[in-house]
């Protein structure tokens, strides 16, 4: 629940869609965009954009932004302005050290020598600071400090061999892979065409749904295609008619059109890396019900309780869970011990995430404010609470007191995932190195230092073979049974914050700019997986 | 026998002769007494097919497909029209039936040029269609299409020389000037009208419509 409480978040949600047929269509693309959206409203709360296209020759495109959720973003008066779109992207946005403010929000619009582009970005580039001085010696002026911006300003610049009256976007968007590995899934819509893109380690999720309608989610043929949609996690799909159609590969470049979904490129991985997939997609970011390299997040979690539950077995009365986000690794360690399951907490939605308070006292009364004791269920019993995360050691200490203020004669924490020691460069904002409890001295005796009976987290093996036993599973059957899907796919993931190992080996400089009030910028160099820190003054 | 004296006379009709008559179609001269008490003659229009004076000759129907995350549409149809000697755009339509009432001729109706099925939501009161020349007069009934259902998606229609136009709510009538553009084909008025009153609703209910030329 740590990562919900502090803020550590996901860079952002992107969706698309393209209406299939004739145009002008019929479908209600903006309708389609701002529900797609709301079923990645987990991925960024901050903002929400959409542009629409008329996929005219000389089209023309219509923004929409707004800053908060996107039901309170967007009016139903400010929809009717995008009821001509046949296609468009849309994009929600996570509080970053970024400027919470309109002109950072998604998609970004510029004019090219093609005539506009929007662009919708998930992710964060590994060099952005080196990239952003490349860009501006070439002349061009950056107007905020995203590196969304960048993206777009990158895919502006004519590739050599270009000709003016003949866009060629699969050069372009390989020229900006070549200028960045890494992370990015992309949606860039040019006229009457979206651009899907993941970066060649597949750092970021991408994948693609079809639009059929209602009555024929079960069953449909290809004639019953009313539209294509893109997304970062399939959860969306189901709730606006949409069939789960595949995901995107790491390195893919998808031409999605009127007419359907077409592979334009593979940009392979240098010296033959394998993909980076981010771990803690599966742990934390997304939503239970979207589907990854085949599998659903919801069963990998509960894999992950099981694993958690042979690692760490526990001499305890019941298993529960940190409500929501840790429920359904609570219920596979439960399964896997044998332990019954019961509710312990109940959670006060109404209760945002808490402020990030200087002072820690301040920050736990108010997590202690977020839960009440279902204190009938446990009291007199020894407690297994299973929670997600655990990095600051903050947020669970008073939960741990509540607990035991209400009864329980012990409290066992089992933490599904293992210990966070180092940074992530690829958009995941996880405190500085001192401040994760991993790092402290603490964590000697960490079950003293929260007031547990014990503490145990997931080893880096058992999360790992968690998530890639399934992909092997899922591999193998479609092997067996002919289909070419995933044969010969690579399997890799990052797990870079837990083992210190960064997907690329390729040194490079990475401006680590800190929070506002900072006065100091911190570089850090990576080089094989280690780290030298520069202090700019 | 006296008949009461008045300053100023109902009109009303006298007499009614048949002049020629068809299949489906006669003429009539009618003589009449006018608001002046003057007695005069009209030609008239009639259908052999009506049943009573109570119910209309015919239903007009305005249906609107409604499909899930889809804009609503207008169903309406295509074909060629002897009289005019050209093409038509305009509701689905015909006549009602013995023994029928206006909103099952409508669905049977709708279901026979169309293929949709629909269900009513609505009918107006019996109108005229075209005083001056006859006693026509039909009910227009309010349909809703249920566009989920699996019959109602690429349903077949069972008459095969009229064609289904659907044409989506939202900016009705601009839609209906661009098919006037590109074809030869003649705009039944309670279409138009519809059309006008619908572009008023949505996007200025408090202006009179102007139609600039």
């Amino acid at each position: 629940m740590e990562f919900e409480e502090s803020g550590i978040g996901e860079e952002c949600g992107a969706f698309g869609c393209v209406a299939a047929g004739e145009w002008p269509t019929q479908l209600e693309v903006a309708q389609i965009l701002t529900l797609g959206l709301v079923a990645l409203q987990h991925r960024g709360q901050e903002s929400a954009g959409i542009v629409t296209s008329n996929g005219a020759n000389q089209p023309t495109y219509t923004t929409l932004k707004g800053m908060g959720l996107v039901n309170t973003a967007f009016k139903a008066e400010d929809l009717l302005k995008l009821r001509h779109g046949n296609l468009g992207i849309g994009h929600t946005r996570y509080s970053t050290t970024g400027d919470s403010e309109l002109q950072n929000c998604q998609p970004f619009v510029v004019d090219t020598l093609h005539g506009k582009i929007a662009v919708a970005h998930n992710g964060e580039l590994v060099n952005a600071g080196a990239l952003r001085k490349k860009v501006m010696r070439h002349g061009v002026g950056l107007s905020t400090s995203s590196d969304s911006e960048l993206i777009t300003q990158l895919l502006a610049l004519t590739p050599p061999m270009e000709e003016d009256d003949a866009p060629n976007w699969v050069a372009r968007i390989k020229n900006l892979m070549t200028e960045t590995p890494t992370s990015y899934s992309l949606l860039v819509m040019h006229k009457d065409v979206i651009y899907a893109v993941r970066d060649p380690y597949g750092n970021r999720p991408l994948c693609l749904g079809r639009l059929v309608p209602i009555s024929k989610l079960q069953g449909s043929g290809d004639g019953d295609t009313e539209g294509w949609v893109v997304s970062s996690e399939s959860c969306s799909f189901q709730s606006i008619g949409a069939r789960y159609h595949r995901e995107i590969q790491p390195g893919e470049i998808v031409q999605i059109s009127k007419s359907g979904v077409k592979t334009l490129s593979v940009v392979p991985r240098p010296e033959g890396d394998p993909p980076a997939f981010c771990i803690f997609e599966y742990v934390y970011f997304a939503r239970p019900d979207s589907i990854f390299e085949g599998q659903m997040v919801y069963t990998v979690r509960q894999r992950c309780g099981r694993q958690l539950a042979i690692e760490a077995p526990t001499d305890a009365d019941v298993v529960s869970t940190v409500p929501e986000s840790a429920t359904p690794a609570a219920l596979g360690y439960a399964q896997e011990s044998g332990l019954p399951y019961v509710e312990v907490l109940c959670k006060n939605r109404y209760v945002g995430r808490t402020f990030i308070q200087p002072n820690t006292r301040l920050r736990q009364l108010g997590v202690a404010k977020k839960f009440g004791a279902l204190s009938d269920n446990f009291a007199g019993k020894r407690v297994v609470l299973v929670d997600d995360s655990i990095v600051r050691g903050n947020t669970i200490s008073p939960i741990i007191k509540l607990l035991k203020e209400a009864g329980a004669t012990e409290v066992h924490i089992r933490v599904a995932s293992p210990p966070i020691r180092f940074p992530c460069y690829m958009g995941i904002n996880i405190p500085t190195k001192e401040e994760l409890i991993a790092n402290k001295p603490e964590f000697e005796d960490i079950a003293g230092y929260i007031g547990a009976a014990s503490v145990r987290y997931l080893s880096v093996e058992g999360l790992v073979s968690a998530v890639q036993n399934g992909i092997a599973a899922s591999q193998e059957k479609d092997e067996r049974i002919g289909s070419t899907a995933s044969s010969n796919r690579r399997i890799g993931h990052c797990t870079a914050c837990l083992t210190g190992k960064y997907p690329l080996t390729v040194p490079f400089i990475k401006c680590h700019l800190g929070a506002k009030n900072k006065e100091k910028v911190k570089c850090t160099i990576v080089y094989s997986g280690m780290e030298l820190f520069l202090y700019v003054f | 026998m006296s008949c009461p004296k008045k300053t100023s006379t109902e009109p009303h009709v006298v007499q009614e002769t048949v002049i020629a008559k068809g299949k489906w179609v006669k003429l009539e001269q009618t003589t009449y007494v006018d608001p002046t008490g003057q007695t005069r003659t009209w030609e008239t229009v009639k259908r052999t097919t009506r049943q009573s004076d109570s119910i209309a000759d015919g239903v007009g129907i305005i249906a609107i497909l409604k499909r899930t995350l889809h804009k609503d549409c207008v169903v309406m149809v295509k074909q060629f029209r002897p009289p005019l000697g050209g093409y038509s755009l305009e509701f689905p339509a015909g006549l009602i039936d013995d023994n029928e009432s206006a909103e099952t001729a409508a669905l049977r109706e709708l279901k026979e040029e169309t293929g949709y099925k629909g269900e009513v939501v609505g009918v107006t009161p019996v109108t005229c269609l075209d005083p001056g020349l006859s006693n026509c007069t039909t009910q227009i009934v309010m349909v809703n299409i249920n566009g989920d259902d699996l019959e109602n998606i690429h349903p077949t229609q069972q008459l095969e020389f009229v064609e289904v136009v659907l044409i989506p709510l939202d900016e009705f009538q601009k839609k209906i000037d661009e098919v006037l553009k590109k074809e030869n084909i003649v705009v039944d008025a309670k279409v138009y009208i519809y059309a006008m009153g619908m572009s008023q609703a949505f996007f200025k209910p408090n202006e009179l419509p102007v139609l600039k030329q």
